[in-house]
C-alpha cells in the first residue's frame, strides 16, 4: 500500500518533470507523453533475454543474468530503480541507455548493499551505450564463471557516453573501455571503489575521447589510466583528460603496485591539464613505454598532499612504510617532469578531511568545490589543443579540477 | 589307446636318456640366400624318426640355434620362416658329437601367395628392424629394442630424437615430449601403440607426450613416413607405432636397474612442497554446485616450499616371457618403474612490441627454477594363443601410470608496464610466483586381435581396442607476492647520486585451479587379405575399414584467493604461507563455466581397399581409404548467445601409391604419392573466450576451423649391406591445405586459424655402418617450409598498424638436424659403447604477433654417452650419460634472448640381468 502510494507519488513527479521538461523545449503550446514501446511490466526480471523499457518510479528486481541481444535495446526512464540478486550481471549486446535526471537519477544496486555484488554492465560487444545521471552501487565481485566483473566494461569500436553519474563501492575497473570505443565520460563521481585492485576509468587499446570534470574519491588504483595495445599501436588511444578531480587513490593495492591520479602507459597519447591530483600515491605518470609526446601535453595540473611523508603500516606484520609523497607527484619510474603551469599547493577543497588511505565502500563527508581562496582558481589552459572535439558544454575551464568556480563543471 | 602307447614310448626314451646318457650337440646358423643375411627367428624343429619326440627352438638375432645336450640317433630337421622355403634334412647324431650346419634358406616367390599368421623376424634386434624397413610396402625407419637398450635413452622421447626425421618438442620444463615429424608439429603426427592409435591425457590435444613411456616396454618404434589405405589417414608428418614386447619363443626373464644423479642438484638444492594435503577434486565436486568454498577449504602446506638434497633417480624393470602348452599360448608381462629427479635454471624474459621502433624489445626479465619428479610405471602384458596354424588369437594390454610434481620458483622484474618501469639497473617491479603443480596420467589400452587363415590365400584379422586416457591434475597452486625497488634521489637532480628503496613483500594473489580430463576410445577393425600369384608375380589385395568412437571429457574449476586487505584498507605484507590472511573471491568456483570444461565426441569411419603386386623387380602398390569423421562438442556457458555444441561431419578420399625398383637383392628406389588429413585439436574448436585482465587481449577457441589435408610426396633409395648396417637417401615434398596455427587475427585475439597453403620439403639421409669393431650411425635431414600467416604491422610514417601477411617456416620445424653415434661394439669382450651427438638448428618455435619477428630455438649441440659390459653370462653393466656439453636450450627473436633453459648434465649406472 505505501510502496504503490510512494510510486503513484513519483510517476506523478516524472510525469510533470517530463512535461516541465518537454514544454521547455517545445515551441508548440501543446504537449504529449509518448509512451514506451516495449515497457517492462512485471516487478521480477529474469533471464536470459530481456529487452524493453524500465519505467519511472517502480522498482525492479533482476534474479539471474540478463542478456540484451543484438538489435534489442535496454532503456531506463528517470527514476526507474532496479535491484540486483543472485551477484547478477548485465549484458549488453545491443543498446544501453539509462537516462535518469538530477531530481530521478536512475539507480541500480544490489541487494546485499555491499561493494562487489553484482556484475555490472557487460558491453563487450554493445552497439551503444549512454549512461546519464545514474547511480551504479555497489558492483563488482565474481560472476557465475568466477571472473570478475568490471561495472562498465565495453570492448567494441561504439559510441559510449558516461554523464553526470555515480559509481560508489564498487570493485575491480569501474568504468573500462577497449578496442576503439569512442568515449564522453563527463562529469561523473566514482567514489570508494576497487577492493585491492582496479582502476577508475580505465581506457585501452585505440580509444578516443574526453574524460572531464569527473570526481575520483579513494580508488583501489588509478584514478585515470590509458593505455594503447602492445600488439596494435595504431590507432593510438588518444584522450584528452581535463578538469578532473582525484582524491586518495592508489593506496589499496599496496606499494608494489602503485596507483596514480592519471597515468598514460603502452604508447597511448593523453592531453593532461587542469586536474587536481591530492593526497594520491602517485600523481601523474607518464610510463616509459608511453608516446613520446606525451611529455609535451601536460600542464597546469595541482599536486598537493597533505602530509610531506606518509606512513603505511600493517600491524599484523608489524612493519610499516614511509612514502615522500612530494617526489611521488611526478614518480621517478616514469619519464614525466614538473612543468611551470602545474601548481603545487592546497587547492583549499570547500571540506576536506585530508585523507589518504581507507577502505573499500568507506563513507565520506568531502565537498570538493573550492574555497574562494583557491590557487586553482584561474591557473586553468583553455587553449590547449585537444586530439578531439570537446564535448559541447565541456570545455576547459580557466579553474582547476572538478569544480570550476562558474559552477559548469560538475553537477553532484 | 594311444595315450598309453605314447606314455610309454616317452618312458623308455627317459629311461634311455638317463641309462644310458649318450648325448650329442647340434647347432647351426640360417642365412638368407639371396641377401646372405643372418635369419632370425626362424622356427627349427627336430623331431625323432619316429616322431616320439619334437625339440622346437627359434635362431637368434645372428641366425643361430642350438640344441645341447640331445639323445644321440636320427632326426629329422625341419626349418620354416615366412618368405622363405620350408627346408628339411636328416641328421645322425653320434655320441659326444658337435654337429654344427649352415644353412642357406632359398627366398620362394611362391611364398607370397600364402598367407601367414605368424611373423618371423626378430623385432628386437637392429638386424630385425633393418628386415622391416627393407620389406615394408611404406617409407619407415625402425628402432629395435636392442638399440634402445644400448642407448643412452631411457623414454621413448629420447629414443625418437635420434631417428631419421623427427626432433622432439619438449616444454621449458623438460616434462613434456611430442614428436616433430620431418619438421610438422605434433598435430600433423598420430601415436600408435600396437598400430592403433591411443587417447590422449592431454587437456586439449591429440598428442601423448611420449616421456612417460619406458622405453624398455618397447619391442620397436616404427617411424612410418608414408601411409598405406590400411593405416589411419590423420598423419601428414608421420605415424610413430610404439609396438610392445611380445611373447618370446623361448623364456625369457630380465631385469633391470639403474640409479642417477642430475648435476642440477649438485649445483643447488631441490625445492619441494607436501603433497599430503592436496585435495584431489575441487571444492565444488566435493561439495556441490552451490555449496560457498571459505579460506580454510584451500590447504597452505602445498605452498610451503622447502629446499632439500634430492634424492637418486631411479629405474627398476623386470620383464617375463614364456610360451606354454606346447608353444600354443605365449604369455609375456613386463613392466617397468622409473623415478625420476630433474630440473632446469631458466631465463624466462617477455618481449613486447616496442611500439615506436617497431622492433621487439625486453620488457620483463624473469629467472626461473623448476624442480621435478616424474614417477612412471608402465605395464605391457600379451598373451596370444595359435589355436592352430590358422588361427591366433593375441591380447595385448599396455598400461601407463605417471606421477607427476614440480615446484616453480619466478621471479619477474618488469622493465616497463602498468607498476612501473626500470630506470637504472636495480630498480623495477618484482613479482615472484611460486607455483606448486602436480598431476597423474593414466593410459590404458588394451586390444584383442585375431588372425585366421581361411584357405590358403585369405587371411582375415581383426581387432577390437578400448583406450583409455586420463589426466588428473589438482590444485595447481600460484602464490603471487610482490615487490618494488625504485630510486630515491638525494638531491633535485634526477641524474644526481640516488640510493635504493624497497617496498615490502605484498601478498597478491593465489589462483588455484583443478583440472581432470578423459578420453576414451572404441575400436574395431577388421582387414581380408587375399594373396595370389600371376606367373611368377605375387599380387595382394587387402580390404578393410575402422570403426572408432571416441569421447572426451575435460572439466577445470578455479578458485582466487586474494589477500584480506587490513581494517584500514591496506594491502596485507607478505610473511609466509601460515600467516597469509586470503579471502575466496569467488567461493563456488566456476561452477560450470570454466573456458576449459568441455564435452567432446569424435567418431571415425573408414574403409579401404588395396593392390601390392609383386615382380621381381619392382613392387607396385596402389589403394584408396576413405575416412569420414563426425566429431562435436559441448560445453556450458553463462553467456546465452554463446554457441554451446556443434557437429561438424566430413569425408575425405586418401588415395596412395608406391613403386619400389629393387636394383638389387640389397638396394631399392621407392616412390610414393599418399595423400592424408590433420584434424583440429579438440579443445581448439570450442569457442572459448579468455579475456585477458591486463591487457586488450584475448584468446579464443575457433568453432570453424578445418582440418587439414596434404598431399604427400616421397623418394627414397635405400641399401642394407649385411646386419644391421643401412644406407638410406630421402627426399620428401608437402603441400598442406589449411594448416592450423595460433595467430592473432585481428592484432589482439590470439586464436586458432587455418592459413591457406602451406608447403614443406626436405632431404633425408640415414646410414649406419661397421668397420670390425667400429661403427657408426646417423642421420642428418635438411627441411624447409613455408607458410603465410597474418601479423601486426604498424607503420610509423603513416600512423597505422594493419594486419599483413608475413611468409615464415611452419611452426615446429627445424631446418638441419644431425644425429651422429659413434658406436663400438666388442663380441669377444662383450662391450657396447655409444657416443651420440645431435646438432640441431634453428627452429621457429613460437610465431611472434608482430610482423618480422618470431620465437626461434636458436643451434644446438648436445652429446651423450651409454655403455654396457657383460659381467658373465647373466648379468651387464652399464651407464648413461646424457648431455655432457651441458647444452642450453634458447629461444631467440633476434638478438634478444625469450628464453633460455639449462637442464644441466645426469648420470646413471645401472646392472641389467637376463637368465
Amino acid at each position: 500500500m505505501k510502496k504503490s502510494k510512494l510510486s503513484i507519488l513519483v510517476a506523478a513527479v516524472a510525469i510533470t518533470t517530463a512535461l516541465v521538461s518537454c514544454s521547455k523545449n517545445s515551441t508548440s503550446t501543446g504537449t504529449s507523453v509518448i509512451p514506451p514501446s516495449n515497457p517492462i511490466s512485471t516487478d521480477s526480471i529474469a533471464g536470459p533475454f530481456v529487452k524493453g523499457t524500465l519505467l519511472t518510479g517502480r522498482t525492479y528486481y533482476v534474479t539471474s543474468d540478463i542478456t540484451v541481444k543484438a538489435g534489442d535495446s535496454l532503456i531506463s526512464q528517470a527514476g526507474a530503480t532496479v535491484i540486483v540478486e543472485n551477484h547478477s550481471k548485465i549484458v549488453v549486446q545491443g543498446v544501453l541507455q539509462l537516462v535518469g535526471t538530477s531530481a530521478l537519477p536512475v539507480v541500480f544496486n544490489s541487494k546485499e548493499n555491499t561493494p562487489g555484488t553484482w556484475g555490472g554492465f557487460q558491453c563487450d560487444s554493445a552497439q551503444a551505450v549512454t549512461i546519464k545521471w545514474a547511480k551504479l552501487i555497489n558492483t563488482g565481485g565474481p560472476d557465475a564463471s568466477g571472473g570478475t566483473t568490471k561495472t562498465l566494461f565495453v570492448s567494441a569500436p561504439i559510441n559510449v557516453d558516461v554523464e553526470d553519474s555515480w559509481f560508489l563501492n564498487g570493485q575491480d575497473d569501474i568504468i573500462r573501455t577497449q578496442k576503439g570505443a569512442k568515449v564522453t565520460i563527463l562529469r561523473n563521481t566514482i567514489i570508494s571503489s576497487g577492493s585491492t585492485d582496479g582502476e577508475a576509468i580505465n581506457i585501452k587499446s585505440g580509444c578516443t575521447g574526453t574524460v572531464a570534470y569527473n570526481v575520483v574519491f579513494s580508488q583501489a588504483g588509478s584514478g585515470i589510466k590509458l593505455e594503447t595495445s602492445a600488439t596494435a599501436p595504431f590507432p593510438q588511444t588518444k584522450i584528452d583528460v581535463y578538469n578532473n578531480t582525484v582524491v586518495a587513490c592508489g593506496w589499496r593495492r599496496g606499494l608494489a603496485e602503485p596507483g596514480r591520479c592519471v597515468s598514460i602507459g603502452v604508447g597511448a597519447k593523453g592531453n593532461v591539464y587542469n586536474n587536481i591530483s591530492v593526497n594520491n600515491y602517485q600523481g601523474l605518470e607518464i610510463f616509459l613505454d608511453a608516446d613520446s609526446s606525451d611529455l609535451a601535453s601536460h600542464g597546469n595540473n595541482l599536486f598537493y598532499a597533505s602530509k610531506t611523508n606518509y606512513t603505511i603500516a600493517d600491524t599484523t606484520a608489524g612493519k610499516s612504510d614511509t612514502i615522500s609523497l612530494t617526489s611521488n607527484f611526478y614518480p621517478g619510474d616514469g619519464m614525466g617532469k614538473k612543468v611551470s603551469s602545474d601548481v603545487f599547493a592546497n587547492p583549499m577543497f570547500t571540506t576536506f578531511n585530508n585523507d589518504f588511505l581507507l577502505p573499500n565502500g568507506a563513507t565520506t563527508t568531502n565537498i570538493f568545490t573550492l574555497m574562494s581562496s583557491s590557487p586553482a582558481i584561474g591557473a586553468g589552459n583553455t587553449t590547449f589543443s585537444p586530439f578531439n572535439i570537446f564535448p559541447t558544454g565541456a570545455l576547459p575551464n580557466k579553474d582547476l579540477g572538478a569544480y570550476p568556480t562558474d559552477g559548469s563543471g560538475n553537477k553532484h | 589307446m594311444r595315450f598309453i602307447k605314447a606314455s610309454l614310448t616317452l618312458l623308455a626314451l627317459t629311461l634311455s636318456i638317463h641309462l644310458f646318457a649318450q648325448t650329442a650337440t647340434f647347432k647351426g646358423s640360417f642365412k638368407s640366400d639371396k641377401s646372405k643375411q643372418p635369419l632370425g627367428g626362424v622356427m627349427v624343429k627336430l623331431s625323432t624318426e619316429n616322431k616320439t619326440k619334437t625339440l622346437t627352438t627359434v635362431s637368434d638375432n645372428e641366425g643361430n640355434f642350438i640344441f645341447k645336450n640331445i639323445p644321440t640317433g636320427e632326426y629329422k630337421l625341419k626349418a620354416k620362416s615366412a618368405g622363405f622355403g620350408e627346408y628339411e634334412k636328416h641328421v645322425n647324431l653320434k655320441e659326444n658329437q658337435v654337429l654344427f650346419v649352415d644353412i642357406e634358406l632359398i627366398e620362394k616367390i611362391t611364398n607370397l601367395e600364402t598367407v601367414s599368421v605368424f611373423t618371423k623376424i626378430n623385432q628386437e634386434n637392429e638386424n630385425g628392424s633393418r628386415l622391416n624397413e627393407k620389406n615394408a610396402t611404406n617409407i619407415m625407419n625402425v628402432v629395435s629394442a636392442k638399440a634402445m637398450e644400448r642407448s643412452p635413452d631411457i623414454n621413448a622421447a629420447n629414443v625418437l630424437q635420434r631417428i631419421s626425421g623427427v626432433t622432439i618438442q619438449k616444454n621449458s620444463g623438460g616434462d613434456e615430449a611430442y614428436a616433430i615429424v620431418r619438421g610438422l608439429e605434433p598435430r600433423y603426427s598420430n601415436t600408435l601403440v600396437n598400430g592403433v592409435k591411443i587417447t590422449s591425457p592431454d587437456e586439449k590435444a591429440r598428442y601423448v607426450s611420449l616421456d612417460i613411456i619406458p622405453s624398455d616396454l618397447l619391442q620397436k618404434i616404427e617411424i612410418s613416413k608414408t601411409l598405406l589405405p590400411e593405416m589411419e589417414g590423420d598423419a601428414i608428418g608421420g605415424t610413430v607405432n610404439l609396438v610392445m614386447k611380445d611373447a618370446p619363443d623361448s623364456m625369457v626373464l630380465k631385469a633391470t636397474s639403474s640409479i642417477g644423479y642430475s648435476q642440477l642438484f649438485f649445483d643447488r638444492k631441490y625445492t619441494t612442497f607436501s603433497k599430503s594435503d592436496i585435495q584431489q577434486k575441487s571444492f565444488i565436486e566435493r561439495n556441490g554446485l552451490t555449496a560457498q568454498a571459505t579460506p580454510s577449504d584451500f590447504s597452505r602446506s602445498n605452498l610451503d616450499f622447502k629446499q632439500v638434497q634430492a634424492l637418486p633417480s631411479g629405474t627398476l624393470g623386470v620383464t617375463y616371457g614364456k610360451r606354454f602348452l606346447n608353444n600354443k599360448l605365449g604369455f609375456l608381462i613386463a613392466d617397468n618403474f622409473q623415478n625420476q629427479y630433474f630440473g632446469v635454471n631458466s631465463i624466462f624474459n617477455t618481449i613486447s612490441p616496442d611500439i615506436y621502433k617497431n622492433l621487439p624489445f625486453i620488457s620483463d626479465v624473469a629467472v626461473r627454477y623448476f624442480s621435478s619428479q616424474q614417477l612412471n610405471n608402465g605395464l605391457t602384458t600379451h598373451v596370444d594363443y595359435n589355436i592352430n596354424d590358422h588361427n591366433k588369437i593375441v591380447l595385448n594390454n599396455l598400461f601407463l601410470y605417471t606421477n607427476f610434481s614440480q615446484a616453480r620458483t619466478e621471479i619477474d622484474t618488469a622493465y616497463v608496464g602498468g607498476n612501473g618501469g626500470r630506470t637504472v639497473p636495480g630498480t623495477g617491479p618484482i613479482t615472484n610466483t611460486y607455483s606448486s603443480i602436480t598431476n597423474h596420467q593414466f593410459l590404458e589400452n588394451m586390444k584383442l586381435s585375431g588372425k585366421h587363415i581361411l584357405s590358403k590365400h585369405l587371411l582375415v584379422d581383426w581387432a577390437g581396442v578400448f583406450s583409455l586416457a586420463t589426466k588428473r591434475a589438482p590444485d595447481r597452486a600460484d602464490l603471487v607476492v610482490n615487490t618494488k625497488i625504485d630510486t630515491v634521489h638525494s638531491t633535485n637532480n634526477t641524474n644526481g647520486p640516488y640510493t635504493f628503496r624497497k617496498t615490502p613483500y605484498y601478498f597478491d594473489d593465489i589462483p588455484r585451479s583443478w583440472q581432470h580430463n578423459r578420453d576414451v576410445d572404441y575400436d574395431f577393425i577388421a582387414n581380408a587379405t587375399n594373396k595370389t600369384k600371376i606367373k611368377d608375380n605375387g599380387l595382394e589385395i587387402k580390404v578393410g575399414g575402422l570403426y572408432r568412437h571416441k569421447d572426451r571429457n575435460n572439466r577445470a574449476d578455479q578458485y582466487d584467493l586474494k589477500p584480506t586487505a587490513n581494517a584500514d584498507g591496506s594491502k596485507q605484507y607478505f610473511t609466509n604461507i601460515n600467516t597469509a590472511q586470503w579471502l575466496v573471491f569467488n567461493p563456488t568456483g566456476n561452477g560450470n563455466f570454466n573456458a576449459n570444461n568441455y564435452v567432446a565426441h569424435e567418431n571415425i569411419t573408414a574403409g579401404y581397399g588395396q593392390a601390392k603386386f609383386t615382380n621381381k623387380n619392382f613392387d607396385l602398390f596402389g589403394g584408396v581409404r576413405i575416412e569420414n569423421t563426425d566429431q562435436g562438442f559441448n560445453i556450458q556457458s553463462e553467456s546465452y548467445t554463446q554457441i554451446t555444441h556443434a557437429s561438424i561431419s566430413y569425408l575425405d578420399v586418401l588415395p596412395s601409391v608406391m613403386f619400389k625398383y629393387k636394383l638389387a637383392p640389397k638396394s631399392s628406389i621407392r616412390l610414393a604419392y599418399f595423400k592424408s588429413i590433420s584434424r583440429p585439436n579438440y579443445y581448439e574448436l570450442v569457442p572459448y573466450t579468455i579475456p585477458s585482465n591486463t591487457t586488450s587481449n584475448d584468446e579464443q577457441g575457433n568453432p570453424n576451423l578445418k582440418h587439414s589435408v596434404a598431399d604427400n610426396f616421397d623418394i627414397r633409395y635405400e641399401l642394407f649391406p649385411k646386419g644391421e648396417e643401412e644406407i638410406l637417401i630421402g627426399a620428401f615434398y608437402k603441400q598442406i591445405q589449411d594448416p592450423i596455427e595460433y595467430v592473432y587475427v585481428d592484432n589482439t585475439t590470439y586464436s586458432p586459424q587455418n592459413l591457406g597453403n602451406a608447403t614443406i620439403g626436405g632431404i633425408e639421409i640415414a646410414c649406419t655402418k661397421y668397420w670390425g669393431n667400429f661403427g657408426i650411425t646417423g642421420n642428418y635431414t635438411y627441411i624447409k617450409s613455408n607458410v603465410s600467416s597474418p601479423k601486426s604491422y604498424t607503420d610509423l610514417v603513416a600512423g597505422t598498424t594493419t594486419q599483413k601477411l608475413q611468409s615464415r617456416p611452419m611452426q615446429g620445424q627445424t631446418d638441419n638436424t644431425l644425429n651422429v653415434s659413434l658406436l663400438y661394439k666388442n663380441e669377444k669382450k662383450k662391450v657396447f659403447v655409444q657416443l651420440a651427438y645431435q646438432y640441431l638448428g634453428k627452429s621457429l618455435t613460437l610465431v611472434y604477433p608482430v610482423y618480422g619477428a618470431d620465437y626461434y630455438q636458436q643451434p644446438q649441440s648436445s652429446l651423450s654417452l651409454s655403455a654396457e659390459k657383460d659381467l658373465n653370462q647373466h648379468f651387464i653393466a652399464f651407464g648413461k650419460f646424457n648431455n655432457l656439453l651441458n647444452t642450453t636450450t634458447t629461444t631467440k627473436i633476434n638478438n634478444l634472448v625469450g628464453i633460455s633453459d639449462s637442464f644441466r648434465p645426469s648420470y646413471s649406472l645401472g646392472l641389467r640381468y637376463a637368465y
